[in-house]
């Protein structure tokens, strides 16, 4: 274990300083990120007037957002489309580790580099913070960068079988989008769907963390997050370790 | 004549070539209907909080949508196949081929590649519109319908001539992508600018007028902007071919 943990220090660390070589290419994914959740505030504060609760939300969804990126589409899909994943094979050591590292490494430099207009969006839009709220929602911060980086890791290993891995990303994280909590807060769904946005992934990938740190759930809402979160991270760790088997064995040197 | 019998030529074999792979087809004909009805819903939601947006009523912002969507269909099938990652093209020395043809390298680098099956965006966003003016209940006048194609024109021409500014910002900075950059702000095109704040919104009409893409045009088209934006249109759109002309002889002298 010790060992594990030693070899993704090492992989985190030696991407960081790859990424800050590309500092000016990281700046756009950052601010490509940063779009969605500035658009949902934009729409929502003009819909909304002087609701500071919902700026709250969106910021902290912003914050969220850049700590939870998952790019598994690009860092492992294309290792599989070209034949590199070959040399990731070869390693001594669990193959996931490579793409988890990377994972880490861009989640620190995009919270780092997006925090100065984070602060500003912040300041800008009036939001309120009760400090026991975020100290709430730390756990389920960090089950959602779990989550997340599952949910993106299993779509981009579709690279196996499909030559459509980006797009089925792309489908995932409009899915994200839309029942995220991105497109609209969960608690403005309309009834019917209030439930199912409540219980899906995407919600527990995204919107529930930011929901608790802008103060917008009940107790009882906030356990019952966390089962979903838990759960949901079970599932997506099981169909990972199925998925991963039965691809492995279709992958040849080629690609896939 | 000759650039649009060229033009011709490269449209009919692209689709030939994109024909043979028939499911990608079908993925983003899905791909284009869930954006589609992720935008709807977010529109569903945001509008039984609230009557208007920043002004504009659900039928106006339906049209503001599919016009949204046609453009961007557009768009990603005559400019966006050209000039991706066009400062890696730089470094690698890939102009050259261009460069030596008999004709404008202009024209061949930023519109000589294309792909037909994106046109396919095109159906949703007309049948957006058509919603967008039964929910209006009222019939654009032969007018308004001019006016929206001529700003529809203009918008591309805009949209166009700033991605040439950004290639040609590429030859004097060769380590700079902005690819990513600009589909990520591309996205702001989705809403009326009216509802982001400045300085956004000055960046949005005037810097990077992405207001061209959607929200002038749907204004014309609901009658909400002035009756001459047309005429101002057509003068902005001539002086952005002017610009990027200009911009582009001068740029290309650093290529090596």
């Amino acid at each position: 274990m010790r060992r594990i943990l030693h070899l993704l220090v090492i992989s985190t660390q030696r991407e960081i300083l790859q990424w800050l070589a590309w500092r000016a290419f990281l700046l756009t994914l950052i601010i490509n990120q940063m779009v969605a959740p500035l658009i949902g505030l934009a729409i929502w504060s003009v819909a909304l007037p002087g609701n500071h609760q919902i700026s709250t939300y969106y910021v902290a969804l912003l914050a969220v957002q850049l700590m939870t990126v998952s790019y598994e589409n690009h860092t492992v899909a294309n290792g599989i489309y070209d034949g590199t994943f070959s040399q990731q094979l070869l390693k001594p050591q669990p193959v996931i580790l490579g793409p988890l590292g990377t994972n880490i490494a861009l989640r620190v430099l995009h919270l780092l580099f997006g925090l100065p207009l984070l602060i500003i969006v912040g300041i800008g839009m009036g939001t309120t913070w009760d400090v026991r709220m975020i100290l709430l929602a730390l756990p389920a911060l960090l089950l959602a960068a779990i989550l997340r980086f599952l949910f993106t890791y299993l779509l981009a290993l579709s690279a196996f079988w499909s030559e459509q891995a980006h797009a089925i990303v792309s489908f995932g994280e409009t899915l994200i989008f839309l029942l995220g909590g991105s497109a609209a807060p969960i608690a403005l769904f309309p009834a019917n769907l209030h439930i199912l946005g409540e219980i899906a992934p995407m919600y527990a990938l995204l919107g529930f963390p930011a929901e608790i740190m802008s103060s917008g759930l009940q107790q009882s809402q906030i356990l019952s997050g966390y089962g979903w979160q838990i759960l949901w991270i079970l599932v997506f760790a099981l169909a990972l370790q199925l998925i991963w088997r039965s691809g492995l064995r279709r992958y040849t040197a080629i690609g896939g | 004549m000759k650039l649009i019998r060229i033009l011709a030529a490269s449209f009919s074999l692209s689709l030939r070539r994109e024909l043979t792979f028939r499911a990608n087809l079908l993925f983003q004909l899905l791909l284009t209907i869930l954006n589609i009805t992720a935008s709807f819903l977010v529109l569903g939601a945001v509008y039984t909080q609230t009557r208007t947006l920043g002004g504009w009523s659900l039928g106006e912002s339906m049209s503001l949508l599919g016009t949204f969507q046609i453009v961007s269909g557009i768009y990603a099938t005559f400019v966006e196949p050209n000039l991706s990652w066009f400062a890696g093209q730089v470094r690698d020395g890939k102009l050259d081929s261009a460069l030596v043809q008999p004709v404008s390298s202009l024209f061949m680098l930023s519109l000589g590649k294309c792909e037909p099956l994106a046109l396919s965006q095109v159906l949703p966003g007309l049948l957006v519109v058509a919603i967008g003016w039964h929910n209006l209940g009222t019939i654009p006048t032969g007018w308004s319908i001019l006016g929206w194609l001529i700003l529809l024109a203009v918008g591309l021409i805009i949209a166009w001539a700033a991605r040439v500014l950004l290639a040609c910002l590429s030859l004097w900075v060769p380590s700079m992508d902005l690819d990513v950059l600009y589909s990520a702000l591309w996205q702001f095109g989705r809403y009326p600018v009216d509802i982001y704040r400045q300085p956004l919104r000055f960046c949005l009409i005037y810097i990077l007028p992405f207001a061209f893409l959607a929200t002038f045009p749907a204004g014309i088209l609901t009658g909400k902007s002035n009756p001459l934006l047309p005429l101002i249109g057509i003068a902005t759109g001539a002086l952005a071919i002017a610009i990027v002309h200009q911009a582009w002889n001068i740029s290309l002298r650093r290529y090596t």
